[in-house]
């Protein structure tokens, strides 16, 4: 019944054609004629001869009533385009030899790809070569820099050759994080980390930055329900430092950037959503570019955006980062009015492990003073989920009504927890009051959003115990208050290592196959007196520690690539070893492969941390400052 | 004490003697304005004399007091006592407040308890005394530090056992009262505090525990003035503040007074103090037991049974500030405002004369205090006395040399607008709401007389200081020259009240702020949102050339003369002051020696009259 209409016009042609009929996710094969049935007479209809992906790109053109594109179909030895139409009720498919279009068209595809490839490659591999290179310049510029009485001009050069290998710098490692991104190798790492370290280093990154430019930054923070996750930090940070700086880059002086951060809860049952909004009053983006603004190498061609330096990567990146993560990000802009970018990332949750900072601080009451009652109510909310009581002040006349009526009522305060500024007052006399009249004994500690070490020497002097960082986080505010709870004076929050310490009593082992790396970083770490031998390679390293007295090396810092042996190899080695030492040698891998995989391979290898080539001499202080400052000195 | 330390306080007491105008009165102008001078002169002599001994004998010592021994540390005490004698008529409050901080220093490194009690307390009192003039500035900045000390000091309540000196438990109870003495805002928020600090001093006064522990102590005395502090919280419900355990517990507190002023008053034959009596009426009136006219038929009365030469604590009181709480109470009602003028018109020229014939004697300090706080009430009638009169007349009283200097300064600032008038009109575009140079030239007679009394009002703020100046026998310390800034605060305030003084409140809070903000105070006048800031510029150089020439102000220890003063304007154009107003400045010489001879003149014939 239904064939005979349909053999009466498509019977006649020679080119293959079917009748098909959608059911269910597959399809009925209602008519074929001669020309059809003749392609693969070893089946039934030339849909079941069909490859599976072929098949089903055929159904869903299908489902949808007509194809838009080419849909090519491999039967037999020859490759057909499929056509999907519409003829009287029934759905068409036409099938057209085209192995010879196809051929061409795949060869050039293939041609592409491996040039892409190629490309990516290049890139990659050039990049990685620069950077080598690029650490000597820079090290040696930095050790150009440090010597006493430079001629001026001198100076003025160094320092452009600074400012210029920074940048190119940053630029190939742009290049080298897309190559890694277009070509799938980009890992997330999850591990354990804290929301509160995690903002702070963003903030010791970007407030500076927006200083430098001139800008007014402002964080405002949301609820924040959770403060340990499971988050590649680094790939986080990279982020939203991205977003920041480009802030900062496209806003002019005087203009203003605005951060908003917030963990808010998520649907599913132990995962957290990091909301985070990026605001500037910057240049913005007309709509058109806006539609390409995830694109690769894409900048806006504005005669603001060709006098900022940049690659036209990072967006492309934040972007790919971002959606591996399982988040989403969105923008809003317009030209001359700034731009918003929304990050949403959900993350699982980590254990947080409160439970001795309950015992140890509930039920104990503390005084805040604070003149904004917004922030007051947070510090307090977090008191609470402490389970501490808490009275406000917003004055100081207040605070010391309370504390007097506290002292006299017999039922004195846990601690003193004061804002830096507070209006009406100077506070460092009205602290040293304070101490003065609650005594030695009575704790006193600063929330400060400042780089405390700036003033820490005034404030202890005027009576302060220690420093809470803000913005606040429950675990900060709990490790503050926890620090009044031991004996004797709690002391600064968290300590700030020293800029060069005194470490003239240890040995440290450079293991570095580059002979101009090594002298760089001779030079560098001898500033701070430790003794230094060095070594060639991974197996020269190994030999070195076996034939050691056991405890002669206090550290070891080792690059990661080198001829005979790597710092991979060499650091199992020499934990593999029966001595006891061996264990426990802090390792430092030093290589200029600082990615997140870099850094997971170093510590499964049995490393104990990283520094990224060229070396940035405040981390490598702060390194060995961690290792062997303990008990320096 | 130290011979120094006699020397010094006999200083004191010679220049209030110097100061003292009433009775000393020469038969003219020109004789006043000789007298004035030798006097200053010889005031410059004493602060010389003075500033001396402070600075070879007491600084040494306070700058190491923990090697002070015994003897000079007693010495000190009894030195800082003097010096602290009189409550708000204190010799010398800010050196006193000054030795006691040190002796607190001292008390603490060497473990003297008894002494540290003491000291905190005393230096919370010296504090109280200080806050009491910055209050009159609306400036609190004392407040929390006085709670800390007498909050120290109370403190030891916890180790009562421990000590034994009656006089310290004393000083502890004290303290405990004294805290409320920090709270003295007429607002709710300060009513509770205070409340709840003579609660909780009230109720260990009250326990027979502590009682029975130092049976020595005035505890009744304690208690009946705790209620008296506690009924001063009065203020609050005048401000229209209607908290019912404000109205209770005061309402409770004025009972309590007025029935142990009857008993005290009976037994000892004298009239019980007119402010307690007062207290509980207006506490009956606030709680509604009683309705406004009967209040003010009993202020009336109370007035008309006042002696108008007692100038006691309660001579002051009843003379000045009952027509200051008159004028309060009839504000709160049309009809009585109207009903009352008379009266009030009446009261206000009694103490006009009350305050003119003041003596310079230990109730100069009480007497500034009343007649500020009369002045914060005070209701002008179109017709009647203007408030920038009586303001006028309060100055010569009080301070006549100040007066001659508002007087230059007011000269100086009309001539100035004369000739801006003349040369650069255009400057005065704002000034008075003028929006162009035509409304400018069409209202230039308004704009002379503007020019004028922003000159003579622009210092206004000096009267909250009044007491600390006229008795000043030295140098200023630091922390002096902070509070008397706050002098501008005054100043806005007491013009800001009435019609006849409200244009002048910027110049009043803008003489002292720098043209290009890079200097001066205070940070609340902003120059571009000043209107009339052309005439401010002006008043701002008129009041630094009176300033720096007067040479009848001790705390201007070397005097300029009228060229020296206008080279250091010149030099500072740009930066301190406006160019525009540097330019004005010619022909001041007219205007000088023969202003000051007519200022003396016109000082002298309000006094006199």
């Amino acid at each position: 019944m239904v064939q005979k209409p349909l053999e009466a016009v498509w019977g006649l042609t020679d080119q293959p054609v079917l009748a098909l009929e959608p059911r269910d996710g597959s399809c009925r094969v209602l008519y074929q004629n001669a020309a059809a049935s003749a392609l693969c007479p070893e089946y039934e209809n030339p849909l079941e001869a069909m490859l599976d992906p072929e098949r089903q790109a055929l159904l869903d053109a299908l489902g949808s009533g007509e194809n838009t594109g080419p849909l090519f179909c491999h039967l037999a030895k020859s490759v057909y385009a499929a056509r999907i139409i519409g003829w009287n009720g029934y759905r068409m498919c036409l099938l057209q030899e085209a192995s010879a279009y196809y051929n061409a068209t795949q060869s050039a595809l293939n041609e592409a790809i491996m040039a892409s490839q190629a490309k990516t490659s290049f890139l990659s591999e050039i990049s990685h070569d620069i950077r080598t290179p690029m650490g000597a310049i820079m090290g040696l510029t930095q050790i150009a820099l440090s010597q006493p009485e430079l001629p001026p001009r001198v100076k003025e050069c160094l320092g452009k050759i600074q400012v210029a290998s920074n940048h190119m710098m940053s630029l190939l490692n742009e290049v080298l994080d897309m190559s890694r991104i277009e070509s799938g190798r980009v890992v997330i790492q999850p591990a354990p980390v804290s929301v509160a370290d995690l903002l702070h280093e963003i903030l010791i990154v970007a407030r500076p930055q927006a200083d430098a430019g001139e800008l007014t930054f402002r964080l405002e923070m949301g609820p924040v329900v959770w403060e340990r996750i499971l988050a590649d930090g680094v790939r986080v940070k990279q982020i939203y430092l991205n977003l920041l700086s480009n802030a900062v880059k496209y806003t002019p002086a005087g203009g203003e950037v605005d951060l908003y951060f917030s963990v808010q809860p998520d649907p599913r049952e132990g995962w957290v959503r990091m909301v985070v909004r990026v605001k500037d009053t910057g240049i913005g983006m007309g709509s058109e570019f806006m539609s390409r603004l995830f694109t690769p190498f894409e900048r806006e061609e504005k005669s603001t955006v060709s006098r900022i330096q940049g690659t036209g990567l990072g967006l492309t990146i934040t972007k790919n980062l971002v959606e591996v993560m399982g988040g989403s990000i969105a923008v809003e802009s317009r030209s001359g009015e700034g731009s918003c970018f929304t990050v949403e990332i959900p993350f699982e949750t980590a254990p947080q492990d409160d439970a001795g900072a309950l015992e140890a601080l509930g039920g104990q009451r503390v005084l805040l003073l604070d003149s904004d009652p917004k922030e007051s109510g947070l510090i307090r909310e977090m008191l609470s989920s402490l389970r501490m009581e808490s009275d406000w002040a917003r004055d100081a006349d207040n605070a010391v009504l309370l504390l007097n009526d506290a002292d006299l009522s017999g039922d004195p305060y846990f601690a003193f927890l004061t804002a830096e500024r507070v209006p009406g007052v100077e506070m460092m006399l009205f602290l040293s009051e304070i101490r003065q009249r609650m005594g030695e004994d009575f704790p006193i500690l600063l929330l400060s959003e400042n780089d405390w070490s700036q003033t820490e020497y005034m404030f202890t002097q005027a009576g302060v115990d220690g420093f809470i960082p803000l913005p606040l986080f429950r675990s900060r505010l709990a490790a503050g208050l926890r620090a009044c709870t031991g004996p004797g004076l709690p002391g600064a929050a968290w300590e700030e290592p020293a800029m060069t310490p005194d470490l003239s009593a240890k040995r440290l082992l450079l293991v570095e196959d580059n002979e101009l790396n090594r002298e760089i970083a001779l030079e560098l770490l001898g500033g701070c007196g430790v003794r230094i031998e060095t070594a060639e390679n991974g197996r020269e390293a190994v030999r070195k520690f076996q034939q050691s007295a056991p405890g002669y090396y206090d550290l070891i810092f080792m690059d990661i690539q080198m001829p005979l042996m790597n710092g991979l190899e060499a650091t199992r080695a020499i934990r593999a070893l029966g001595r006891a030492d061996a264990k426990s040698v802090p390792i430092v891998a030093m290589t200029a492969n600082a990615f997140v995989e870099d850094v997971q391979n170093s510590l499964q290898a049995g490393m104990n941390a990283h520094i990224a080539k060229p070396l940035d001499m405040q981390k490598v202080f702060e390194t060995m400052e961690r290792f062997l400052g303990r008990d320096a000195g | 004490m130290r011979e120094y330390q006699r020397a010094y306080l006999a200083h004191l007491a010679e220049i209030v003697e110097l100061n003292d105008l009433y009775g000393h009165m020469p038969e003219s102008g020109a004789a006043f304005l000789s007298w004035r001078r030798e006097n200053s002169l010889r005031i410059r002599e004493i602060v010389g004399e003075n500033n001396a001994m402070l600075r070879e004998k007491l600084f040494p010592v306070l700058d190491d007091i923990a090697s002070a021994d015994q003897e000079e540390i007693a010495a000190l005490e009894e030195f800082a006592l003097q010096l602290g004698a009189g409550g708000a008529n204190q010799p010398d409050l800010t050196l006193n407040y000054t030795i006691c901080c040190a002796l607190i220093t001292y008390a603490r490194k060497w473990g003297r308890r008894d002494m540290l009690i003491r000291q905190l307390y005393r230096a919370g009192l010296a504090l109280f005394y200080m806050q009491e003039i910055l209050d009159r500035c609306g400036q609190a900045r004392y407040r929390w530090k006085m709670g800390l000390l007498f909050g120290e000091a109370a403190s030891f309540i916890k180790r009562y056992d421990d000590i034994k000196d009656v006089e310290t438990r004393g000083y502890i109870h004290r303290s405990m009262g004294n805290l409320s003495l920090a709270y003295s805002g007429a607002n709710r928020e300060d009513a509770v505090k205070k409340l709840d600090a003579v609660r909780r001093s009230l109720q260990i006064l009250n326990d027979p525990v502590y009682q029975k522990k130092t049976p020595e102590l005035p505890w009744e005395l304690y208690i009946y003035v705790s209620h008296q502090e506690r009924s001063s919280a009065l203020n609050v419900l005048r401000a229209g503040i209607q908290d019912p355990v404000v109205l209770r517990e005061v309402m409770e507190s004025a009972q309590f007074v007025r029935e142990y002023q009857e008993r005290d008053c009976a037994k000892r034959g004298v009239k019980p103090m007119v402010r307690w009596s007062l207290a509980y009426e207006a506490a009956q009136y606030h709680c509604g037991v009683q309705p406004l006219g009967r209040l003010l038929r009993w202020l009336e009365e109370a007035y008309t049974g006042r002696d108008p030469r007692d100038y006691s604590e309660n001579g002051i009181y009843a003379n000045i500030s009952l027509p200051g709480l008159y004028s309060d109470y009839i504000s709160r009602d049309e009809e009585f405002k109207v009903k009352k003028k008379d009266i009030v018109l009446h009261m206000y020229r009694q103490v006009a004369r009350y305050v003119r014939e003041a003596p310079e004697d230990q109730a100069r300090g009480l007497l500034t205090k009343y007649l500020l706080l009369f002045l914060e009430s005070y209701v002008e009638y179109p017709d009647g006395i203007l408030e920038k009169d009586f303001l006028l007349q309060i100055v010569v009283s009080r301070q006549p040399d100040a007066y001659v200097r508002f007087y230059l300064a007011a000269r100086i600032t009309r001539l100035m607008a004369a000739r801006a008038l003349k040369e650069c009109p255009q400057t005065l575009v704002g000034v008075l709401g003028c929006e162009s140079v035509r409304q400018v030239r069409e209202r230039q007679e308004e704009i002379l007389q503007f020019a004028y009394d922003s000159g003579l009002f622009h210092d206004i703020g000096v009267l909250a200081f009044n007491d600390m100046l006229v008795k000043l026998g030295r140098s200023w310390l630091e922390e002096e020259r902070e509070m008397y800034g706050c002098h501008v605060y005054a100043g806005e305030f007491y013009l800001g009240r009435s019609p006849s003084t409200r244009p002048y409140v910027k110049a009043a809070l803008g003489h002292h702020a720098w043209y290009d903000g890079s200097g001066g105070y205070p940070a609340e006048y902003r120059r571009e949102e000043d209107p009339g800031r052309a005439v401010t510029d002006m008043v701002s150089i008129a009041a630094f050339i009176t300033q720096a020439t007067d040479d009848t102000d001790p705390k201007n220890p070397r005097p300029l003369s009228l060229e020296q003063a206008v080279e250091m304007v010149r030099a500072q154009s740009g930066a301190r002051f406006s160019p525009d107003a540097v330019g004005l400045l010619e022909g001041l010489e007219d205007v000088w020696e023969a202003g000051r001879a007519a200022a003396y003149e016109k000082a002298y014939r309000i006094l006199k009259s």
